[in-house]
């Protein structure tokens, strides 16, 4: 059950549920509408995180085309989550294969800049599935075809199912922000947050013998950023059309608070796991349905019971909301909503030292 | 009175058979209390730190039965071993227990995320004066774990309760092989110890012992596992069948025996054959 923590309990704004015994909430907002699919977030994390060790095939942010099937692949079919609101028994779980995954290819390059090798570069062999295999494929038929792109990083949940599967208590909710980690003293590797996270963002190091994930980038909130200083986590910071936002989603001035809670046009991917994601997303707007002869229709291109499925029902009101903002805008009246959603300032995009002086 | 040569003959094969029962039925059956896991004194010439030495054949071993442990992890009632075999033998200097437990699947790899190694644990008490709670023992009355798993981990842990293995800084020596479809595991410590939280090995009294196995490819670790109740290592000598017990059965032989022969006498009185 949701309950206001001891520590920013009385202060906690209104329709904010934060997790018990948790002071503070991290949370992060994805603009889908931003997203080119570069990848430059996945590369930001991984030279950062999971370079070797057991985790080459590790992506704690991925980029997945959809409709699609994912990283892992089809991961949305593998259980995990909550039966019920009380959040009291767990839906089972099940453990990706390597190849659902996808292995870490060797590539030719020794061939080709050194021994002459006219071949194109390509993975040398066994390259049958990977992160994002199926990039841009989409779905619809030409000239309506269509996709979109999906950054994935933990939830760092509010009931988070990896920390209640653990038998050993070794995953965690920080206390001052909500940051869920796995304690690598305790994890015996068993592998029952893996089944247990719905959204499959809890990975098994086989060298370590420990399961690890997304960290938030807690040092570099912490204050140990390039320079010394409080950042954003790489994947935010690092990404080109800068789509993400990152605060705390109990800062009633902040971004998140406000495109959450306020206007409601940040949705959670699949609300009905039932673990009340941290991270939200501004669902996509494509150009609308052409006919053959090229003229634009009034038909939406992604069908709106494909978002549903993703986003739940809320994201037809946050649909709805967002095209009256926008038009607001080309009115050329003000719009808090569009104003947060363009904003350059990084000042606004991130605002991590909110609560620093307690 | 004549008994006829057949009849002689048969009685008297039934009586050497009832003997023979009667003597060998108490080795059979291991006499001995019912949780008591025979300790075996090691020559000074003798190696148990490899299962496959002969010298084990001289160490009884006592069947555990094994039965799902109750953790409510998903499967938990679904673990696959039945039964394991344990034998104990003491040298002046170390205990060595000796694991053997059939298993058809030989798991060795923790390299992939699906896959689970077999392992086989022993679990024995810190302090001995009171019997820990079977499941991990408990915060206040804690418990040495002898951790071996397929993959090569070999641990010696401490815990109070379920979910609380901590690994100690003493490791046991350990040994195995897989033959036959059967896992044969030693598992060693020396006798004395002095570091906080590890089991005092007594010489004058027995000591608790459990044991639990996972079979990996049934997906077991964790609390799914096939434990044992607890059973005792018998270090304190006291009775262990022989020799009052092997008295017992002789007397109830040579009863049964006489008991035979005056019932065949009888019958064959009755058909009046004088």
């Amino acid at each position: 059950m949701s309950s206001q923590s001891d520590g920013g309990g009385s202060d906690t704004p209104e329709g904010v549920d934060l997790a018990e015994g948790i002071d503070h909430q991290v949370a992060m907002v994805m603009d889908l509408n931003k997203c080119i699919g570069c990848q430059t977030c996945t590369i930001a994390c991984k030279t950062n995180w999971t370079e070797g060790g057991g985790r080459d095939y590790m992506y704690w942010n991925n980029v997945e085309t959809r409709p699609g099937s994912g990283y892992p692949k089809d991961w949305e079919e593998m259980g995990g989550g909550w039966k019920s609101e009380e959040h009291a028994e767990r839906q089972p779980g099940q453990l990706p294969e390597k190849e659902e995954y996808g292995r870490a290819w060797e590539f030719n390059h020794e061939q080709i800049f050194y021994e002459g090798s006219d071949e194109p570069l390509r993975p040398m062999d066994g390259a049958e599935w990977g992160p994002n295999w199926d990039e841009d494929q989409g779905a619809g038929e030409y000239p309506n075809s269509y996709y979109f792109y999906l950054p994935r990083i933990c939830n760092h949940c509010t009931h988070p199912s990896c920390v209640e599967a653990c038998p050993r208590s070794a995953l965690y909710k920080r206390e001052e922000d909500g940051i869920v980690l796995v304690d690598q003293d305790r994890c015996r590797g068993y592998r029952y947050c893996v089944e247990g996270c719905p959204y499959k963002k809890v990975y098994y190091n086989s060298v370590t013998k420990n399961s690890e994930k997304c960290i938030f980038c807690y040092p570099r909130i912490e204050g140990e950023g390039p320079e010394g200083e409080v950042r954003a986590p790489s994947c935010a910071e690092d990404c080109p059309p800068q789509l993400r936002l990152v605060g705390f989603l109990d800062d009633e001035d902040g971004p998140i608070y406000k495109l959450v809670n306020e206007y409601e046009v940040a949705v959670r991917l699949h609300p009905e796991y039932r673990t009340e994601p941290n991270v939200y997303y501004i669902p996509p707007f494509a150009p609308p349905q052409h006919s053959e002869r090229g003229e634009s229709l009034d038909s939406e291109r992604i069908p709106r019971n494909y978002l549903e499925e993703l986003f739940g029902p809320e994201v037809n009101e946050a649909l709805n909301t967002i095209e009256r903002e926008r038009a607001k805008v080309e009115r050329g009246e003000e719009s808090e909503v569009m104003d947060l959603l363009t904003t350059e300032n990084p000042a606004k995009q991130y605002r991590l030292e909110v609560f620093d002086e307690e | 009175m004549t008994m006829k040569p057949k009849e002689l003959t048969l009685a008297a094969a039934l009586a050497v058979a009832l003997v023979a029962t009667t003597v060998a039925v108490p080795a059979l059956v291991e006499a001995r209390p019912a949780y008591a896991v025979p300790v075996h004194e090691g020559g000074e010439d003798a190696s148990f730190a490899s299962p496959g030495s002969q010298d084990w054949d001289a160490a009884p071993a006592a069947t555990l039965h094994m039965s799902s442990a109750e953790s409510g992890l998903p499967n938990a009632s679904s673990t696959s071993v039945e039964q394991v075999d344990l034998q104990a033998v003491t040298t002046d200097e170390r205990l060595y227990l000796k694991l053997s437990w059939a298993d058809a699947t030989r798991d060795t790899s923790t390299s992939d995320v699906r896959e689970f190694a077999d392992a086989v644990a022993v679990q024995l008490p810190v302090n001995e004066s009171a019997r820990p709670p079977i499941a991990m023992g408990g915060a206040s009355n804690r418990v040495n774990v002898w951790f071996w798993r397929a993959d090569g981990t070999s641990q010696e842990l401490l815990a109070g309760g379920a979910g609380s293995t901590t690994p100690l800084d003493d490791t046991v020596s350990n040994a195995s092989r897989y033959e036959n479809g059967t896992w044969e595991v030693v598992l060693s410590r020396d006798l004395e110890s002095s570091a906080t939280n590890r089991t005092a090995i007594p010489d004058d009294r027995d000591l608790d012992v459990a044991v639990a196995v996972w079979n990996g490819s049934n997906g077991e670790r964790s609390g799914v596992k096939a434990a044992s109740s607890w059973h005792y290592l018998a270090l304190g000598g006291g009775p262990q069948g022989p020799p009052y017990e092997l008295l017992l059965w002789a007397v109830a032989g040579a009863a049964i025996v006489v008991t035979t022969l005056v019932t065949v006498e009888g019958v064959r009185r009755t058909r009046g054959e004088s």
